[in-house]
């Protein structure tokens, strides 16, 4: 297994030599597993997705991995997310989805979790331990494993657990267990605790990667909270490592605003190697995933589109096109980019979520029929939103790679920012729903919000 | 998955009608059963039966697209006028050009009069002979269900076929409210045929009524035939009446409908009763159970229904059914599922995919056998497998009734049962 990351067009010459960490960048992300020793992968009960696989795949970045649930899309079987076209080939699951109280993990399943989860070998699978979309997560971790609470109680993992199951599932990539603080804190031990992490973390790390035979590349957490120097700590000791293969900014537990978080991150990369890719965990809504971008950052998650759907919204949001805040004058921000479907006023609207819009909701129903799913508590409601609302994301980050491309993406995620205004007016899905029931499931009718926003 | 292709080598009917929105061709007849095979034209497909359509109450089947209900070979599938009228109602459904465009589904649809909800779901319903009077459950104020009216509505949602609606008594009831209910049953037919503004496009079947009284039956049955309908359902069954009792009224029915009319029995779902039923000569079944065990993590297999939430699937690496070709057991293991089902909406719907799939595979089936003449050795395998050598008393009867006598020892397969008094309806045979 061979991981490697390019800078690509005008910022692979100067980016990485300046020194410049925190500006945007693009870059192929090339995953080559004809190296490993897989070829000896032993046999399931069930037809294996891997005859197709190619030895390499490639990821253009600035990009985002595709957000899952027990390692499906949410709402998307796999038929349904076929709809979906030019979807990046990289799929996240955490572990968290399918372990068990006794440290187990997916039965006795020893051909890998792309075979578990019927997921195409032509897809990088990335292994992380947590769900991005549930902020407040973390339970008492000790010095030997991370505490994950949960529906059923909490959740140990030991990072010796975590070499085992990725060997039993054979991820891509890893990120493995770190020691993320949950906010508040005592500020007396402040401190304390954050050093504690950063050292814990490192250790957990080693054992992780000491422990584990097969070679999945390595995304490491950076750590330190919100101390510089910790941070400093923390990012110098991932430097020394050449098994690192790139890079995790987790912070989402932090009490602070997107933009402090993102200051943290760039105090960190400028300690960090530049030649190695970079994920930011919590940057998912597009102003946020903008900002990650324009600050350096070359991976997000689709948590966004999941969160949007899950409120009864379609994304309408626009990336490109002319004139700052004027275009959308007699709108609020927040109605710009999405549409609410349980409007009264969608009742008889027989127009598609959005016009033009080529997308399989789009192209099949009109905002009456998905009105009427949302008030009858119908989960196909859900489904076609969630088509709509990954298609929206993919085309967001298309346009942001060929603004890129262009070198006119300063200029217009400006002019994207101030016609949106400022965060979490216009993108505050994630926020809702991580006050919301921690999942949809069939037994809790989940309470999308009743009245229109 | 494929069409259903059992009659690409038949085009004689045996037994034909033809009415305005509906042409039946009986294609093929057991010869030692009551059971047909036939291909029924609607206005918007023809569908084949004897077929299993899915319940989607309120315009759509649990989180599934109308594109995959193709893919799994789905004819046609219910909707149910009470939820409909009230959501989004029918003026909306007739300015989006009906339920088809509505939900954008291209198949048949069928639709129930609202009168079995209107007794079901709101206790103080009262009947007189205008209608169903109601309390509306948002506002308390009463109101009215008339055959008039539920033909308007069913108009307004514009399906293939739809129902009269009828007088609706518990099938437990005995006594003279069940004649009652029969007769009245009748004179509101004859009001929603007059009530029917849209009779070239749209079927109305009547309802066989009359309890478990064979003589209340048989009258029903007798006058109901002389309305010369498209098609004809039996009703009032499947409300936890005695299976024994149940398929006798079945088979009374089905002996006095015409031949070359389509025969819908309302409310069948588990497997061996829509085997039994085909076998008394029923075409067409509804049922929510399929997609509502679903939900619950339920899978239907051939020997009954895996819970896949039980611990032992835990370790479980072979798929649901590993002779079922539909996209869940052809890519994901117990195991898997047993992790995601009642957690997450995909988990739901992989079931909800499998358990059409393996009522449409079923009816498949069942179509097949009849067409090659082979429905009696169908029947000794499929109850073979489902209950092994104890099968339920009813089963037995009802299939004697159509000289398959499952108690004689089969001589390819060696196969006998012998009778169990239980109804034995849901337990699995493991």
């Amino acid at each position: 297994m061979t991981l490697h990351f390019e800078l690509t067009g005008a910022n692979a010459a100067v980016g990485v030599a300046s020194g410049a960490a925190a500006s945007p960048r693009s870059g192929r992300l090339v995953l080559d597993r004809s190296l490993s020793s897989e070829a000896s992968a032993p046999a399931s009960t069930l037809p294996s997705a891997s005859t197709l696989a190619p030895a390499a795949i490639a990821l253009e970045t600035p990009t985002f991995l595709k957000y899952t649930r027990h390692g499906l899309q949410p709402h998307l079987v796999r038929e349904v997310a076929a709809e979906l076209s030019d979807m990046p080939a990289c799929t996240r699951v955490q572990l968290e989805d399918f372990l068990e109280d006794d440290g187990s993990a997916c039965g006795q399943h020893d051909a890998g979790l792309h075979n578990f989860v019927f997921l195409d070998r032509s897809e990088v699978l990335l292994l992380d331990t947590l769900d991005p979309t549930v902020t407040r997560r973390v339970g008492k971790s000790t010095n030997s494993f991370l505490a994950i609470d949960s529906e059923g109680g909490t959740k140990r993992l030991t990072p010796e657990v975590f070499a085992q199951l990725v060997d039993r599932l054979k991820p891509d990539i890893i990120i493995p267990p770190a020691d993320y603080i949950e906010e508040p804190l005592p500020s007396l031990t402040q401190g304390k605790r954050i050093s504690k992490s950063v050292t814990r973390s490192a250790k957990w790390l080693d054992e992780s990667i000491a422990k584990s035979v097969y070679p999945s590349a390595v995304f490491a957490a950076v750590m330190g909270s919100h101390s510089p120097e910790l941070r400093d700590i923390s990012a110098k000791k991932l430097l020394a490592r050449s098994d690192v293969a790139g890079y995790v900014f987790n912070d989402v537990s932090l009490a602070l605003p997107f933009e402090s978080k993102l200051q943290l991150v760039q105090h960190s990369l400028a300690q960090l190697d530049a030649s190695k890719p970079r994920y930011m965990v919590g940057a998912s809504a597009p102003d946020a995933a903008l900002r990650a971008i324009l600050g350096g950052i070359d991976l997000v998650d689709s948590s966004y589109p999941y969160a949007v759907t899950e409120q009864g919204f379609a994304s309408t949001y626009v990336f490109g096109g002319e004139g700052p805040a004027g275009e959308i004058a007699g709108a609020s921000a927040a109605a710009a980019g999405r549409l609410d479907l349980w409007q009264e006023s969608m009742f008889n609207d027989f127009g598609p979520l959005v016009e033009g819009c080529s997308c399989f909701t789009c192209r099949s129903h009109h905002r009456a029929y998905i009105h009427h799913l949302l008030m009858t508590k119908e989960m196909l409601s859900t489904v076609l939103l969630q088509i709509h609302n990954m298609h929206w994301y993919q085309g967001f980050f298309a346009d942001i790679r060929s603004s890129l491309a262009r070198a006119t993406l300063a200029e217009d995620a400006q002019r994207f920012l101030e016609r949106y205004g400022p965060s979490s007016e216009a993108f505050g899905e994630l926020e809702t729903l991580a006050t919301q029931e921690s999942s949809p499931t069939t037994k809790i009718q989940r309470k999308r919000h009743a009245e229109p926003l | 998955m494929t069409t259903s292709d059992e009659f690409d080598n038949l085009t004689t009917p045996l037994e034909t009608s033809t009415s305005p929105a509906l042409k039946f061709d009986v294609l093929a007849k057991c010869s030692t059963t009551k059971a047909r095979a036939s291909k029924m034209h609607l206005p918007h497909y023809t569908a084949h039966t004897p077929m299993f359509m899915p319940v989607g109450t309120m315009g759509s089947i649990k989180g599934i697209t109308t594109k995959q209900l193709e893919d799994l070979d789905c004819h046609v599938i219910l909707g149910n006028t009470y939820h409909l009228g009230s959501r989004p109602g029918p003026e909306l459904l007739e300015a989006a050009g009906g339920l088809h465009e509505f939900m954008s589904w291209n198949r048949g649809l069928l639709t129930d009069s609202g009168g079995f909800q209107m007794v079901s779901l709101l206790r103080l319903a009262n009947i007189t002979e205008e209608g169903v009077e109601f309390e509306n459950p948002h506002d308390g104020k009463k109101m009215m269900l008339t055959p008039e009216m539920s033909i308007g509505l069913q108009n307004a949602i514009g399906a293939d076929i739809m129902m009269q609606l009828d007088d609706v008594v518990s099938s437990l009831t005995t006594g003279d409210r069940v004649e009652e209910a029969m007769w009245r049953s009748v004179r509101w037919l004859d009001r929603s045929i007059k009530a029917n503004k849209r009779p070239t496009e749209q079927n109305l079947f009547p309802i066989v009524q009359g309890g478990l009284d064979a003589r209340l039956r048989t009258l029903s049955a007798h006058e109901l035939i002389k309305r010369d309908s498209p098609g004809y359902a039996i009703g009032g069954l499947s409300g936890g009446e005695a299976k024994d009792s149940f398929w006798r009224m079945v088979s009374l029915s089905t002996d006095i409908l015409p031949d070359n009319k389509p025969r819908y029995c309302m409310g069948v779902g588990y497997a061996e009763d829509l085997v039994v039923c085909s076998a008394l000569g029923v075409d067409m079944y509804d049922c929510v159970f399929p997609t509502r065990t679903a939900r619950f993590g339920n899978a239907l297999v051939r020997t009954g229904s895996l819970a896949l939430k039980q611990g032992r699937f835990k370790n479980d690496l072979g798929p649901i059914d590993p002779d079922c070709s539909c996209p869940t057991c052809k890519n994901y293991t117990r195991a898997y599922l047993h992790t995601t089902v009642t957690k997450d909406t995909t988990g739901c719907h992989l079931i909800t995919i499998h358990n059409i799939a393996y009522q449409m595979r079923l009816m498949r089936d069942i179509r097949q056998a009849i067409v090659d003449d082979r429905f009696p050795e169908f029947i000794r395998e499929f109850m073979s497998i489902r209950f092994g050598k104890t099968v339920p008393k009813w089963i037995i009867s009802a299939l004697q009734s159509v000289n398959v006598d499952l108690t004689t020892v089969d001589e390819k397969t060696g196969y006998s049962a012998t009778p169990i008094s239980d109804d034995f309806q849901k337990v699995p045979n493991m």
